[in-house]
């Protein structure tokens, strides 16, 4: 579904992400796990065709980002860290904007629609204007709006990020099960939502692909079987190895 | 490409009435511009066959309000993290650029069309040249796009919808002032291609050329250029961000 080939970026002399390479499946919920600065939203960036790359290959089911940037886009979905709305449009023209630019058909929208408004628990927000919304109906309107065409590949930039615990069980528990017939990306720093959600992890340090492996063998990384220390002494080996 | 082109026309659109923008917008063009005609260009002293009082004053109008319509259209984008979900669509950039200001020249229009019953009124006192005060109405348009590819030009390289306004107002007045005497005498004792030049550029003169009901290719030309040259420029700034 999604082949990354060598990619680089930098910003000046900081190279933010560093030769990365793998490939992801259909029926994958795939966690991006990093410290802070790693290149995780950097990594995104580029996938979703944000960023240009410096060098390297992003295909998409098979489309260069570059050469067929249209067509790869058309297959994902991203919903970046900010959650980020139209604050004047109200929930249901928010979702409707966002049908259109995927060029869904009526009948698509209203289906898609009732059947989000019910899994996301819209129904009572849908008149309502974004800037109203209360922090987690935004970030469900966001998740909506992403996936309004169902999307192949879906990227959520820390989907949970300011949730009440059954907001996130339930946004989890919904990921989850969308990743099974899709591919799912998401970046975190919460290791509970990797046990949760991922079936794999890739673990970015210094913009270099450090990791790719499954959250439960990376906790046998560590005597103490976990996922926590296991990421900490992943990443402070990178470290002392780039110091 | 049509249908995307519309999506971001009738979101942006219909933006400048969710905001409440557009009632404040068409009431201050609708004031500027009468007191303009009634006091600036002696409507009632003047025999105003041609509504000459009236689209002498319009370039000042529009220089005053097209970089609010337009300041917006991108600064709000990067402002509040949209830009990022907006390029992640299959959109092209073009397509982007092309509805955005579509919006802000069809709220010109609908300025303008706002002003009809001033012709109109007129009507019913004078015998006017119509075809004269249609041309003036196109040479309007034209004007005002040309005003709404610099402001949106100039608004996608701010974040910050003041500093868009500051910027664009300051590029327009530019476009007006360099054909003013005190810069041709103050440079290179006013050498005669410069004059031409200055001449060549001022938005003024050409706007007074048209309204004089010459049909002018020179003066059209002039407007369609620098809508198109302001409208590469965006396509470029939006595409520079990704690199």
């Amino acid at each position: 579904m999604l082949l990354v080939q060598n990619l680089s970026k930098s910003f000046g002399n900081i190279r933010a992400v560093d030769n990365v390479s793998f490939c992801l499946n259909n029926g994958e919920v795939t966690a991006l796990l990093g410290p802070n600065g790693a290149g995780k939203t950097t990594l995104m960036r580029l996938i979703t065709g944000f960023y240009g790359a410096d060098s390297g290959d992003i295909r998409i089911d098979g489309c260069d980002i570059n050469t067929a940037r249209t067509n790869a886009l058309s297959k994902l979905s991203y919903v970046p860290e900010t959650g980020a709305l139209y604050n004047d449009m109200t929930v249901y023209e928010y979702l409707k904007f966002m049908a259109g630019l995927r060029n869904m058909d009526e009948q698509g929208f209203v289906d898609n629609l009732v059947y989000l408004s019910r899994q996301l628990e819209l129904s009572g927000v849908i008149n309502q204007r974004c800037e109203t919304l209360s922090k987690g109906f935004k970030r469900r309107t966001a998740l909506a709006g992403a996936l309004i065409h169902r999307p192949k590949l879906l990227i959520l930039d820390e989907p949970t990020e300011g949730l009440d615990p059954n907001q996130k069980f339930s946004i989890r528990r919904f990921i989850r099960e969308y990743g099974r017939r899709n591919t799912v990306i998401i970046s975190t720093h919460i290791m509970e939502e990797v046990e949760a959600m991922a079936d794999r992890v890739i673990l970015l340090n210094h913009g270099k692909l450090v990791r790719d492996t499954s959250p439960q063998e990376l906790k046998l990384l560590t005597p103490d079987h976990n996922i926590e220390t296991a990421f900490r002494s992943v990443t402070e080996e990178g470290s002392g190895a780039a110091q | 490409m049509t249908r995307n082109v519309f999506n971001i026309f009738c979101k942006e659109f219909g933006s400048y009435f969710r905001s409440g923008m557009a009632y404040f917008m068409l009431m201050i063009y609708a004031v500027l511009s009468m007191v303009a005609a009634f006091f600036g260009g002696y409507y009632f002293q003047l025999s105003n066959y041609n509504l000459f009082s009236f689209f002498y004053f319009q370039p000042e109008v529009f220089t005053l309000l097209i970089p609010a319509l337009t300041m917006k259209l991108w600064a709000d984008e990067r402002r509040y993290g949209t830009l990022e979900l907006l390029l992640s669509q299959p959109l092209g950039y073009t397509e982007l650029v092309a509805g955005k200001f579509l919006a802000a020249w069809g709220f010109c229009l609908l300025m303008l069309l706002a002003s009809v019953p001033l012709w109109m009124t007129t009507a019913q006192y004078m015998t006017l040249d119509n075809q004269n005060i249609l041309f003036s109405y196109f040479s309007c348009l034209l004007a005002a796009g040309a005003l709404c590819a610099v402001g949106c030009t100039v608004s996608s390289f701010s974040a910050n919808p003041v500093t868009a306004y500051i910027a664009a107002l300051a590029v327009c007045l530019l476009l007006k002032v360099v054909n003013f005497d005190f810069i041709l005498k103050s440079a290179a004792s006013g050498s005669d291609l410069f004059i031409r030049i200055s001449h060549s550029l001022n938005f003024d003169s050409h706007f007074a050329s048209m309204i004089s009901g010459q049909i002018n290719a020179g003066s059209i030309a002039y407007f369609i250029i620098l809508t198109l040259l302001g409208l590469w420029l965006n396509v470029v700034s939006i595409g520079y961000k990704r690199s």
